[in-house]
């Protein structure tokens, strides 16, 4: 690729990324300053994929907290819940139910909830 | 240097898949059974306590199954898929030396770790895949796999060993282990070789690791050399790790002209996968994955293209499973008011046609394996002699293999938006 044969400023451009831009003068192409991968919603709410499932939230109860009924929560086992965290444990019955991990079965506990996702067109 | 190997093996692997978002049926007899025939593949510890055998037939056992409130389950492999991966994913985040031996098992290499206590480290590491993953596993550590493997027998066994077992050093302790090891479950003995053995005094793990070198390979030739020498701690068996060669198979075609019937894109597809899946035996592979690829003209506006992969978690180069797996899907969404310019099948994630027989997937397939091997010589058989699509796959045929999804069978819980576990908000 860069054999520099002729002087590195060519490529400064963006040129060795392959993107060949070229840029004469006056206004900067901002493309060619862009260096990482483009925004992924995965990595911003999955830290460890291998331990996280996604559950259907049911119930109409918490809409003064902005939880609607047919939401997406994220849940991640690897972490440690923490104190006015929100939590998934089950009951006796086997229900899986969320609820502040103060008022959860502590070793009833089966993940810890990293985000609730509210789709406003989605109809579930 | 001595290496270290660990076997990782979940336990009832199935059943816990299942009871991870059926927390209730924790202590409770659960079955699954396999999808075609319905014999019982996987079963709960309180299943097996109550005498139900492997590959119990459903319509056998339908009455007892109630009686003793036994959960029956039709396999979900795309959910039993979906957790084997995390739990592999997090093992190889240990080590990259990792041979992901079935759905179920992996071997780990663990001579590069600096691990001050073998047994400490099996109970971390299993106390970690239960918390994070939620499945409960053995762990088996020695200097040979064949140990490691008699190493997480015992471990899976002895409920006071909590799951995992060192055996990395030799002694009394080590043969005391040994000497509780019926022959017959020793890995690589089964049922051929076990009576032989028996008939020669050798019961147990230990009288094989004892016996005379020269007898071992009389009776069992090489590999029983072998089996004597990994049983001594010396390894012979290397991990078996992953190369994955980047290889794919790919056909595609032109439709005669731009179509937005069906029928047409049904039978150009299955052509495709019949000519993909031809190179495929011919280079004795098979394949995990199958993509259709289908586009409208990119020299008209409105360039679109559709494409759909199926995984199958036994590889294959069934012709009829494969197309019409692809064919299903396209079905679902292809738009019919689109007119198509091309199709493309490709075949990727190959695996040599060796490596089936470890697949764990294979005691439910086996049999209709070995048959459609049979049935796709013949059809390469005949084809060779006669021209190529002498002998086809009619469509009818394939329409056939569209089942219903079974009853007794669990949501995908993890692999469809449409069938997630779900949660109440307590008030």
């Amino acid at each position: 690729m860069a054999t520099l044969d002729r002087p590195p400023e060519a490529y400064a451009e963006g040129r060795e990324t392959g993107t060949s831009v070229s840029v004469h003068a006056g206004f900067p192409n901002p493309a060619a300053e862009r260096t990482g991968a483009p925004l992924s919603l995965d990595k911003l709410l999955i830290r460890h994929p291998s331990s996280t499932f996604f559950f259907r939230i049911r119930g109409h109860n918490w809409h003064c907290y902005g939880v609607y009924d047919g939401d997406l929560a994220v849940i991640d086992r690897a972490i440690t819940p923490r104190e006015r965290g929100l939590v998934v444990w089950w009951q006796e019955s086997g229900e899986l139910v969320v609820s502040p991990f103060e008022r959860a079965q502590q070793q009833n506990i089966w993940g810890t909830i990293t985000a609730i996702i509210h789709s406003f067109t989605n109809e579930r | 240097m001595q290496p270290t190997y660990a076997l990782i093996d979940c336990n009832n692997f199935f059943v816990s898949c299942e009871r991870l978002f059926r927390p209730e049926l924790e202590n409770r007899p659960v079955v699954v059974l396999s999808s075609n025939d319905g014999c019982a593949v996987s079963r709960s510890k309180e299943a097996k306590e109550l005498g139900i055998p492997m590959g119990a037939p459903h319509f056998k056992f339908r009455e007892f199954f109630r009686q003793h409130g036994v959960v029956a389950f039709s396999a979900n492999f795309e959910l039993y898929g979906d957790i084997s991966e995390r739990i592999t994913n997090q093992l190889a985040s240990i080590t990259p030396h990792i041979e992901v031996y079935s759905v179920d098992e992996s071997f780990l290499n663990l001579s590069e770790l600096a691990i001050p206590s073998y047994q400490a480290w099996g109970h971390q590491v299993r106390a970690a895949v239960l918390k994070q993953v939620g499945i409960p596993v053995s762990i088996g550590i020695a200097g040979s796999k064949t140990l490691a493997k008699l190493a997480n027998d015992r471990a899976k066994k002895i409920p006071e060993l909590s799951g995992a077992l060192d055996l990395t050093q030799q002694g009394p302790a080590t043969d005391h282990y040994l000497a509780q090891m019926p022959v017959r479950d020793i890995w690589g003995v089964g049922r051929k070789l076990a009576p032989l053995l028996g008939a020669d005094g050798i019961h147990t793990a230990l009288d094989l690791r004892q016996m005379s070198p020269k007898r071992a390979q009389q009776l069992m030739g090489i590999h029983g050399r072998q089996m004597q020498a990994e049983l001594n701690n010396i390894p012979c068996l290397p991990l078996q790790q992953d190369h994955k060669p980047q290889q794919m198979v790919m056909r595609g075609r032109q439709f005669g002209e731009d179509t937005r019937a069906f029928h047409v894109i049904e039978s150009a597809t299955a052509s495709l996968a019949a000519r993909a899946t031809a190179v495929l035996r011919r280079e004795h592979q098979l394949a995990r994955h199958a993509t259709v690829v289908l586009s409208t003209s990119r020299h008209k506006p409105g360039y679109q293209r559709v494409s759909e992969t199926v995984r199958f978690y036994t590889p294959t180069a069934d012709t009829g499973a494969i197309t019409s797996q692809l064919i299903r899907m396209l079905a679902a969404s292809y738009n019919p008011y689109l007119d198509y310019h091309k199709a493309d099948v490709l075949l990727h994630d190959l695996v040599p046609e060796g490596g089936l027989q470890t697949d764990l997937f294979g005691i439910v397939d086996l049999p209709g394996n070995t048959r459609s091997q049979q049935r796709m010589l013949a059809l390469d058989t005949i084809n060779l002699k006669h021209g190529k699509g002498t002998l086809k796959y009619a469509a009818e045929a394939l329409s056939k293999s569209w089942q219903p999804r079974k009853r007794l069978s669990s949501p995908r819980y993890t692999s469809a938006w449409g069938e997630l576990p779900e949660a109440r908000l307590l008030g």
